[in-house]
C-alpha cells in the first residue's frame, strides 16, 4: 500500500511540477501594414514559372502550384480578382472536407479497436463468433444507416457551413408543442437519393455513419458469449435505422434538443459536440437494455448471487486495441469540428490535446483505485479507465480547457471501475467488457461535465445551435446550459433506454435472444459460426461449477 | 412488474422534458428534470431489473 501511494505521490508531483514552469514571453507582433485593396491588373502582373524552367524539373518543390494553376473562368479575360476568390473558398470547403473525411476514416478504425478489446475480454472457445459480431456491426449498421437511419438524423439538418452548405438536406418532421416548435426527425437522404446525391453530404453521410456504427459495436461486446447471431443482426439493423438516428437528429440534426437554447434560453441548447450522449449513451443504455434481458453467462454468478471472474482470454488484444481505439479518438473529437478551416476550427488542436489529457487521466486514476483496492494494478480496468476518459471527454471536447479535460478524466476513470464494480454485484448483470460502464455511466458523465466545465472560450462562427456566443458551463456562470445537458441525460435514460428495451423485448419474445445452455458452455465458434476462431488451440473443458 | 417499470422509466423522460413548458425558471426546470431522472433511474434499476432478476438464470 505505501508503495502505491509512493508511486501516486510521484507521479502527481511530477505533473504538479510540469505545470508550475514558467513559459517565457513571447517577443511582441510587428504592427500589421495597412490592407490594400488588390485590383485584376495586380493579378494579371503575377508571373508564372517559365516553361523551360518546369521542364527540368522542380526537386525543391518552389516552382510546382502557381498563378499558372488557378483556373480562369473566362479565357478572353483572364484571370481576374474573381477567379481567385473563387478558388479560395473552394480551398477552405476542400480543406474541411479532406479533414472530415481523413478523421470519418480514423474513426472506421476504431471498428478494429472495438473488435479486439471485445474478443480479448471474452473467451477463446467464443472469439471467432465475437470477431464476427464486430465485423459485420460494420455492415448491417451501414446498410440501415444508408437506407434510412442517415435520413433520420441528418435529413433536416439544413445548411452545414463547414461543408459548403449541404442545402439538400432540408426537410426536418416538426410538431408544435407547449408553445414551440419541435424537431422530431428528418425527410430527406434516404438511400442518398435525389438531391442529396451531393458531394457535402457525401462527406456528411461518411462522417456521420462511422459514429452510428461505434454506437452499434458497444452493444456486442455486453452481451458477448451468450448473443445468438442472428438475433444481434436483427438488434444491429434495428438500432441502427432507428434508435441511434431519432436521439442523433434531437442533438445534432437539428431537433428539439439542439433547440433549447433558442426556444427557451436554456444556454446553448444541448451541446454534445463528438457524441458522449449521441454516440457513447446511446450504446451504453442499450447494452443495459441488453444485458437485462439476455441475462448473465452461465457460471457469472454463484447461487448466492456472488460473481465469479470470467478472465478474458488474451489482455495483449484487449489494450492493443485500447491503443487504436485512443488513435481513433484523434478523429472522433476533433474531427467532430466539420471543418480545419473558418469559424473557429482552428481549435482543432485544442479538441486533439484534451481528448489525449482526458485518456491519459483516466488510465491513471483507474489503474491507482485499483491499486489500491485490490493490490494490484489491473491491466483489463486500466484500460477500461483510459476508454472511460476518453468517452467523458468526448461531449466537452471542444468547449473545455486542457486542465479540465484531466479532471474530467480523473473522475471518469474512477467512475468507470466504481460503476463496474455496481453493476456485477448491485444489479447482478453481467457486462463482459464494461460497456455499461465505460460508455453508458462515463457518457452520461460527459453530457453532464458540459454544463459544468464549459469554459465559454470557444467560438465556432459565433454561434453554436443558433445561439450567439460560446457554450458555457455553470462553473463559468451560465447554469441554463446544465439544464439542457441534464434533460439530454433524462432523454437518454427515460427515452432511448425505453425504445432500446421495448425494441429487445420484443424480439426476445418472437425470435429469441440467447443461444441455448449446450451452445453456451462448448462455445459460440462452432454451433453459430461453423469454425473456431483458434483450431489449433487445445480448449479447456467448461469446468463443473459449484454452488 | 417489468411492464411498470418501462412505464415509469418513460414517465420520467417526460417529466423532464415537460419541464421547460411547465416551469419558466432555471431554478425550477433543473429541479423538475432531476425528478425526471430519478423517476426513470428508478424505473430502470428498482422495477424492471429486479422484475427480471427474478428469474435469473444463476438461481435455477
Amino acid at each position: 500500500m505505501k508503495k502505491v501511494l509512493l508511486a501516486f505521490s510521484i507521479t502527481w508531483c511530477l505533473a504538479l511540477a510540469g505545470i508550475a514552469q514558467a513559459q517565457a514571453p513571447a517577443a511582441a507582433p510587428a504592427a500589421a501594414a495597412a490592407p490594400v485593396p488588390i485590383t485584376d491588373a495586380d493579378i494579371k502582373g503575377v508571373a508564372a514559372p517559365k516553361t523551360e524552367d518546369r521542364a527540368a524539373g522542380d526537386p525543391a518543390g518552389t516552382l510546382t502550384g502557381s498563378v499558372a494553376d488557378i483556373p480562369v473562368g473566362d479565357a478572353k479575360a483572364g484571370l481576374s480578382v474573381g477567379d481567385v476568390v473563387n478558388l479560395v473558398g473552394q480551398h477552405q470547403i476542400a480543406i474541411n472536407f479532406v479533414w472530415t473525411l481523413v478523421t470519418g476514416f480514423l474513426v472506421m478504425f476504431m471498428q478494429a479497436g472495438f473488435a479486439i478489446v471485445e474478443t480479448g475480454l471474452g473467451r477463446a472457445k467464443n472469439a471467432n463468433h465475437t470477431m464476427m459480431m464486430n465485423f459485420m456491426v460494420y455492415g448491417i449498421g451501414m446498410l440501415a444507416y444508408w437506407l434510412i437511419g442517415f435520413s433520420i438524423q441528418e435529413g433536416g439538418v439544413g445548411a452545414v457551413a463547414n461543408l459548403g452548405g449541404t442545402p439538400p438536406l432540408n426537410g426536418e418532421f416538426v410538431v408544435h408543442l407547449l408553445g414551440k416548435d419541435w424537431g422530431l426527425f428528418g425527410t430527406k437522404g434516404m438511400m442518398l437519393g435525389g438531391a442529396t446525391y451531393d458531394v457535402g453530404v457525401m462527406v456528411m453521410f461518411l462522417f456521420q455513419m462511422v459514429f452510428m456504427d461505434t454506437a452499434l459495436t458497444i452493444v456486442t461486446g455486453t452481451a458477448a458469449e451468450r448473443w445468438k447471431y442472428s438475433a444481434f443482426l436483427i438488434s444491429s439493423f434495428i438500432m441502427g435505422a432507428f434508435t441511434y438516428p431519432l436521439f442523433g437528429n434531437w442533438a445534432w440534426g437539428g431537433g428539439w434538443l439542439a433547440t433549447l437554447g433558442t426556444n427557451y434560453g436554456l444556454g446553448h441548447g444541448y451541446a454534445d459536440f463528438a457524441g458522449s450522449g449521441v454516440v457513447h449513451s446511446i450504446g451504453g443504455v442499450t447494452a443495459l437494455a441488453m444485458a437485462i434481458i439476455i441475462g448473465p453467462r452461465i457460471g457469472k454468478f454463484r447461487r448466492d448471487g456472488t460473481p465469479n471472474a470470467i478472465p478474458g482470454h488474451d489482455i495483449v488484444l484487449v489494450l492493443l486495441g485500447c491503443f487504436i481505439l485512443a488513435f481513433g479518438w484523434f478523429g472522433f473529437n476533433p474531427g467532430s469540428t466539420l471543418g480545419a478551416s473558418a469559424n473557429g476550427n482552428l481549435r482543432i488542436s485544442s479538441v486533439a490535446v484534451n481528448t489525449m489529457l482526458a485518456g491519459m487521466a483516466g488510465s491513471f486514476s483507474a489503474m491507482y483505485y485499483m491499486w489500491l483496492r485490490y493490490g494490484k494494478p489491473d491491466a483489463s480496468m486500466t484500460g477500461n479507465g483510459f476508454l472511460a476518459g476518453l468517452v467523458a471527454i468526448t461531449a466537452p471536447s471542444g468547449f473545455v480547457n486542457p486542465m479540465a479535460s484531466v479532471v474530467i478524466g480523473l473522475i471518469a476513470g474512477v467512475l468507470c471501475a466504481l460503476s463496474c464494480e455496481f453493476v456485477e454485484r448491485k444489479l447482478k448483470l453481467d457486462d463482459v467488457v464494461g460497456a455499461i460502464s465505460v460508455h453508458g455511466t462515463n457518457g452520461l458523465f460527459g453530457v453532464i461535465a458540459v454544463g459544468l466545465f464549459a469554459d465559454g472560450k470557444s467560438n465556432y462562427g459565433g454561434s453554436w445551435n443558433g445561439v450567439p456566443g460560446s457554450v458555457t458551463g455553470l462553473f463559468y456562470g451560465d447554469a441554463g446550459q446544465l439544464v439542457a445537458q441534464l434533460i439530454g441525460v433524462a432523454t437518454l435514460l427515460g427515452f432511448v433506454f425505453t425504445m432500446s428495451f421495448v425494441i429487445n423485448a420484443v424480439l426476445e419474445a418472437v425470435w429469441g435472444h440467447r443461444v441455448s445452455a449446450k451452445v453456451e458452455l462448448e462455445g459460440l465458434d462452432i454451433p453459430e459460426m461453423g469454425a473456431l476462431g483458434y483450431p489449433e488451440f487445445a480448449l479447456k473443458p467448461e469446468p463443473v461449477l459449484a454452488d | 412488474m417489468g411492464f411498470v417499470g418501462i412505464i415509469v422509466t418513460f414517465v420520467g423522460f417526460l417529466i423532464a422534458a415537460g419541464s421547460v413548458g411547465i416551469m419558466s425558471g432555471t431554478g425550477g426546470r433543473m429541479v423538475l428534470v432531476l425528478v425526471g431522472i430519478a423517476v426513470s433511474l428508478f424505473g430502470i434499476l428498482g422495477l424492471i431489473n429486479p422484475a427480471y432478476q427474478k428469474n435469473a438464470i444463476w438461481k435455477k
